[in-house]
């Protein structure tokens, strides 16, 4: 016997029906929401998000156009100005943080280095970067590959193509944004990827035991039962 | 040129400030706090520019505007993250005055958040907070109206408030560093009012709170009981603060951790559960992790398991003897490596073995499953590190592993220990002899096998220099590693011992100075006369017959239980010898009624001492050896009423049996048919 036929199946309206069982407060489905909103940096839904549904939030949505435009700064490639906003929302975050400021000045000397200022890109490594890599040796190996930019023509196959990729900008600025939520006591991540994650992980687990309906788009949230034809399927409640 | 540019640009920064144009000086003052934050070069420069007297300067005065303010303490919050001694330079200057005058009511509220954590920045360090002092009255009643504020406003939950809570906790954290302090702070029932932030769910918040309870309760035995008596929401404080040590929070569980260990260590914990099945087990598994300081975790775990076998055991069970291991080889094999914080591999190092050394002192099982998870290694090798701080600690590890008998006998003598640890006896910092004397002590008594080695590689000559040491701990570990060698020993070596150090030099030794040096010396010189008569016919060779007579009524004298003891023995050694030596102690009615005397000690280890002594004296016979012939030394015992003096002992119910034994022992010379 194999191990799939040997495998429970559960229909779709028993699933349903269970499904129907458990119960999901609405406030916590706007909780859920609301998370997501300040976490992400969408004040104005937020805002009105606040207002329609009644929840107040702990959170000054007022900081959250503050943390936005730190994220929005790093994302255009102005650290220094960043930098800035950082210093007056919370100067004890780069204080407190040697990563972290690391990353934003690596960041700032890649910014150097895409605009061609090689001079100005060298004397900012040696004056800003150097001194904190040697207070903090770990973090030589990333000034490093950093300062290899400078040395070697980067070309899309190269190792360091990553450096400039305007995804490390996204990087850090997730870094940053991360920083400022949880010197905040916020959560540096929403709830819902995790809560999705864990639909992901545990559907995984239960494929190897059970066939069941599964939902294969996070996004349309239909259950579509194994090998059957999905389209009658029931929509999400 | 470029260079020349970026150097002048600080100094004219700095010349900025002492613009009469008020959009000048903010400037200035802006472009300065943005260079150094986050980066220590830049406050070092602006340092050596002189910036603090500047900022003093600005804060001093009354008319400043608010704007320029906020921005020069900023500058000094920044600054005082450098280190120490800015801290301590800006508060010299004054800052502190000034900062406590901005966060009275009617501040600028961005002002006040500024100089709160300028405070918090400022007494970050020991000087600065021991120098606090005069603030303390002025700020604790201040920082507790933050919280009982907050506390009481409908916007408790908000983001800026209870960030401004977590500040106010922190500082105050900070403030109770005395006995005095934590008391000052106890008695404003900060307790109950912190109490309830525990139970907030924000994790900066809950570990701001847990430093605060951990820093009050700080070797406090009276506050730390009473914190296990505090309550919230029906729950005990002990209970609240379990449950964060199984927070999904590392942050918040370590804490909780060291507030647990506080109360642990002060027996402030009516049920040590909460320390065994939560605190260790937490501790060990953040010792596995990454997510808190390595170092924090470690010391933590060394606290806690300080002087309690159980909780030892507990941590041993919990994997953390192997893991303190593990961490061991994994900064072993980073030596020399690129791109690694060495300072803080050597920190890590010295943390575990103090850690380690605490975990084994007190079992065996401990002590085996660091030498199964080959500890021995490590130790021989941080014996030879270059940092004195781990060879002091590994040294402290080697003392409380070589206590045990089978490890000595069987894995110590392959180690390769000796030599690097004799090296360190010899020559190396104060603190590191003090910690290498005290593991040598243990390897010297008679079961172990590096005795013999020991005494090849000159170790009487080395602790016979050691004697002299100006340093009371390495002058008493020498005698006791002396008191240990001459157990069991040949005359050889006792010879050699009583050449090497002289007993006349023992006799000042033990009846001079430091209390744990004459309780060594008099020991030495009670195992020195033991065994046989070489080493009693040198004392008195050495001192004469009335010396000798006064050192034991000197020593007989002494407060020092310890000294009495190894004293009377001293008089036993003399007495059971040769007949011309006991008559000395015999004919002094003094000196063999103080022995007497000690018979009936409430100290069953005096007294078993004295009676082994009167044994002695009583075992000489009047003709040669006959046992039919009675006591030589008959007269004058009786003229003592020993015999009367032992009935009565006997006698007495509550005599424990080793006293109970050697009285009967000593009646037997009393009960021939003779007398």
């Amino acid at each position: 016997m194999t191990a799939s036929s040997a495998k429970q199946t559960i229909s779709l309206d028993e699933w349903e029906r269970k499904m129907r069982k458990v119960p999901i407060a609405k406030s916590d489905l706007n909780q859920l929401i609301m998370n997501y909103l300040i976490i992400e940096g969408y004040k104005d839904a937020a805002e009105k998000f606040s207002e329609e549904s009644g929840l107040t939030s702990s959170v000054d949505l007022g900081s959250i156009e503050e943390r936005m435009q730190i994220r929005f700064a790093v994302q255009n490639g102005d650290i220094r100005s960043a930098i800035e906003r950082v210093n007056d929302l919370n100067p004890d975050i780069l204080d407190t943080d040697p990563r972290l400021y690391f990353h934003l000045q690596q960041q700032q000397l890649i910014e150097l280095i895409r605009q061609g200022k090689s001079e100005e890109a060298l004397e900012f490594a040696q004056d800003e970067l150097a001194p904190h890599g040697e207070e903090h040796p770990e973090l030589l190996r990333e000034l490093e590959r950093t300062m290899a930019l400078l040395a070697f023509e980067v070309t899309g196959e190269s190792p360091l193509a990553e450096l400039l990729d305007f995804e490390h900008r996204q990087k850090t600025a997730n870094e940053l944004n991360a920083a400022l939520l949880a010197a905040h006591s916020q959560p540096r991540e929403p709830k819902l990827p995790a809560l999705l994650q864990l639909l992901a992980w545990t559907q995984d687990q239960l494929d190897e035991k059970v066939s069941y309906p599964r939902i294969n788009n996070i996004v349309s949230a239909v259950l579509e039962e194994e090998g059957k034809d999905t389209s009658a399927s029931t929509p999400r409640p | 040129m470029v260079m020349a540019t970026t150097q002048q640009q600080p100094v004219q920064q700095i010349q900025q400030l002492q613009s009469t144009n008020p959009v000048e000086v903010y400037s200035a003052l802006r472009t300065i706090k943005n260079a150094i934050i986050g980066s220590n070069a830049k406050k070092t420069l602006y340092y050596q520019l002189q910036i603090i007297p500047h900022v003093s300067s600005l804060l001093a005065l009354d008319d400043t505007d608010v704007q320029i303010r906020v921005q020069a303490t900023t500058i000094v919050s920044s600054l005082a993250h450098k280190g120490e001694d800015v801290a301590q330079q800006l508060v010299d200057g004054g800052v502190m005055e000034a900062l406590i005058g901005q966060v009275m009511p009617g501040t600028d509220a961005a002002l006040m958040e500024a100089s709160e954590r300028a405070l918090n920045a400022l007494l970050g360090y020991k000087a600065t907070r021991m120098g606090a002092e005069e603030h303390t009255h002025t700020m604790v009643p201040y920082l507790l109206s933050i919280i009982t504020e907050a506390k009481e406003s409908p916007r408790m939950f908000e983001m800026r408030m209870h960030a401004r809570v977590e500040l106010a906790v922190l500082i105050l954290e900070k403030l109770c560093v005395t006995e005095a302090r934590q008391f000052t702070v106890a008695n404003t029932g900060a307790m109950d009012l912190l109490a309830p932030l525990l139970q907030r769910g924000y994790p900066r918040l809950q570990v701001a709170t847990l430093r605060a309870f951990a820093a009050l309760s700080y070797e406090n035995m009276e506050i730390s009981r009473a914190l296990a008596t505090v309550a919230h929401d029906g729950r005990m404080f002990p209970q609240l603060v379990a449950e964060l040590a199984r927070h999904s929070d590392a942050d918040v569980r370590l804490h909780a951790c060291l507030c647990l260990a506080n109360l642990s260590r002060m027996r402030a914990l009516g049920d040590a559960r909460a320390v065994l099945t939560v605190a260790v087990p937490a501790l060990a598994k953040l010792l596995r992790g990454s997510d808190v300081p390595r170092l924090q975790v470690i010391e933590a775990l060394g606290y806690l398991c300080h002087e309690d076998a159980e909780i030892q055991m507990a941590a041993k069970n919990a994997g953390a003897v192997s893991d303190l291991v593990a961490i061991l080889a994994e900064i072993e094999s980073q030596d020399g490596a690129d791109f690694v914080d060495h300072a803080r591999n050597v920190q890590e190092t010295r943390a575990v073995f103090l850690a380690l050394g605490t975990i084994v002192s007190a079992g065996e099982e401990c002590r085996m499953r660091a030498v199964e998870s080959h500890a021995m290694a490590h130790l021989v090798r941080a014996l030879g590190h270059s940092d004195d701080g781990v060879k002091a600690a590994a040294c402290l590890c080697t003392q409380y592993i070589v206590r045990s008998v089978p490890i000595c006998r069987t894995h110590v003598p392959e180690s390769g220990l000796l030599r690097p640890l004799l090296a360190l006896v010899r020559s190396s910092a104060t603190s590191v002899q003090e910690k290498a004397t005290a593991a040598l002590i243990n390897l010297l008594p008679d079961f172990s096998p590096l005795r013999a080695d020991a005494l090849k590689e000159g170790v009487v000559d080395v602790l016979a220099q050691l004697v002299e040491s100006e340093h009371v701990t390495i002058r008493r570990n020498a005698l006791w590693g002396l008191r240990n060698l001459l157990v069991g020993t040949d005359d050889d070596t006792r010879r050699q011992i009583i050449e090497h150090v002289g007993i006349a030099r023992l006799s000042t030794l033990a009846q001079t100075g430091d209390k744990a040096v004459r309780e060594q010396a008099a020991g030495v010189l009670q195992n020195v006369t033991a065994e046989n008569e070489v080493g009693a016919q040198a004392v008195f060779d050495a001192l004469g017959a009335p010396q000798v007579v006064k050192l034991l009524q000197t020593l007989l004298a002494s407060e020092d239980s310890a000294v009495t003891v190894h004293a009377l023995y001293l008089a036993n050694n003399i007495a059971v010898r040769e007949r011309s030596l006991c008559e000395l102690i015999v004919g002094d009615r003094g000196l063999l009624q103080t022995i007497v005397d000690y018979a009936r000690s409430p100290v069953s280890e005096a007294a078993i001492g004295a009676l082994w002594c009167i044994n002695s004296i009583a075992s000489h016979r009047a003709d040669g050896d006959s046992d039919s012939s009675e006591p030589r030394f008959l007269a004058q015992l009786e003229a003592q009423n020993v015999q009367s003096v032992l009935e009565t002992l006997l006698g007495d119910p509550g005599l424990c049996l080793g006293v109970r034994d050697r009285v009967k022992s000593c009646l037997d010379y009393f009960s021939s048919p003779a007398i």
